[in-house]
């Protein structure tokens, strides 16, 4: 089953220094039938105006994955890790037992878009940890390149969770497949432009798709597109 | 001050100037006047609560990793924290 949500299947909230999309339950946007799609907790695309971000605050039992979208995103916490990210890295962090935080925008003149991802983790009480990768952001064009997984490679961040994050630019036309596992689920995410799922489903810029019980998903760009693809283990909805 | 907030995002779940933090061994054991309402959304989401005392120039942050959480009557609420930090603000 395909699952459409549409940008306004979600929700926004903005203040003078950040715009959000949230596609789950944050803060205090509640919708308990729109908490989580199996260990996948947290999905926010956010816009950060210059010199603003989040300050020190703290996390627990989260794996929290940031990707930089245009502009940067600077990260500083409580075990002394400290980077800036732009597009073509990715951070993970392992909260934990307990981590602090901040993360802002460093650009004194240029706003900066970052999506925010938060998974449950396969296991309770981790140690924290932190750490940034680059991946080759010409390996992106008209195929899936794994971005973090649960196994850390070159360009690979590691995740304590079954899942892998993929990213893609999709030219339009041009098409991907992608088999599914049984048992197993799938979460697409459009960053920008539009593209169709098994010819049927259309979605656009901060849409996304749930999609369960499909072996095959076949990707075709409606027009130029920059999306994400995440594979998750199957269970709790 | 006492705010008792969701993990996830941080909503306000209980704000109070009427608490108390005691030392009991290993934990703290933190305990809050709260009305029905505020009682209901902390057991609701007894799993993902972190409480922080608010000072001037610090937060402290706790939480129970295994879930603490009581009514204490008809309108307060106890936590038992294992895990203490304390953070400039």
């Amino acid at each position: 089953m395909i699952k459409v949500f549409t940008k306004s299947d979600g929700h926004s909230a903005s203040n003078e220094w950040v715009e959000s999309h949230f596609s789950f339950s944050f803060g205090n946007y509640y919708d308990p039938e729109n908490v989580n799609f199996g260990p996948m907790r947290v999905l926010n695309d956010d816009i950060i105006q210059p010199n603003k971000g989040f300050g020190i605050h703290p996390h627990r039992e989260a794996e929290v994955v940031s990707i930089a979208i245009e502009g940067q995103l600077k990260h500083e916490d409580s075990l002394g890790n400290s980077g800036v990210i732009e597009f073509g890295q990715v951070q993970r962090m392992t909260a934990g037992t307990g981590i602090l935080h901040s993360e802002v925008n460093p650009s004194a003149t240029e706003p900066g878009r970052f999506l925010q991802l938060w998974f449950f983790p396969d296991t309770k009480q981790l140690p924290p940890s932190y750490e940034d990768v680059n991946f080759d952001i010409n390996q992106l064009t008209n195929q899936l390149l794994p971005v973090v997984a649960p196994t850390a490679s070159e360009g690979v961040a590691m995740i304590h969770q079954d899942a892998t994050i993929y990213l893609s630019k999709l030219e339009q036309g041009k098409n991907l497949d992608f088999n599914q596992e049984d048992g197993r689920k799938i979460l697409v995410y459009v960053i920008e432009g539009s593209v169709l799922l098994n010819d049927e489903h259309s979605i656009g810029k901060q849409d996304s798709a749930r999609i369960t019980d499909i072996a095959a998903l076949h990707l075709k760009a409606s027009e130029d597109c920059l999306f994400m693809l995440i594979d998750l283990p199957g269970g709790e909805s | 001050m006492l705010m008792i907030r969701h993990a996830i995002g941080s909503r306000l779940f209980l704000q109070t100037e009427d608490y108390s933090v005691i030392r009991e061994e290993e934990n703290w054991v933190i305990t809050a006047a709260a009305k029905k309402e505020e009682l209901e959304n902390l057991i609701a989401f007894k799993e993902e609560l972190n409480l922080f005392v608010v000072g001037e120039n610090e937060k402290t942050w706790y939480y129970s990793s295994d879930a603490s959480i009581k009514i204490v009557g008809s309108d307060k609420v106890q936590v038992t924290a294992d895990h203490k930090t304390v953070y400039p603000v």
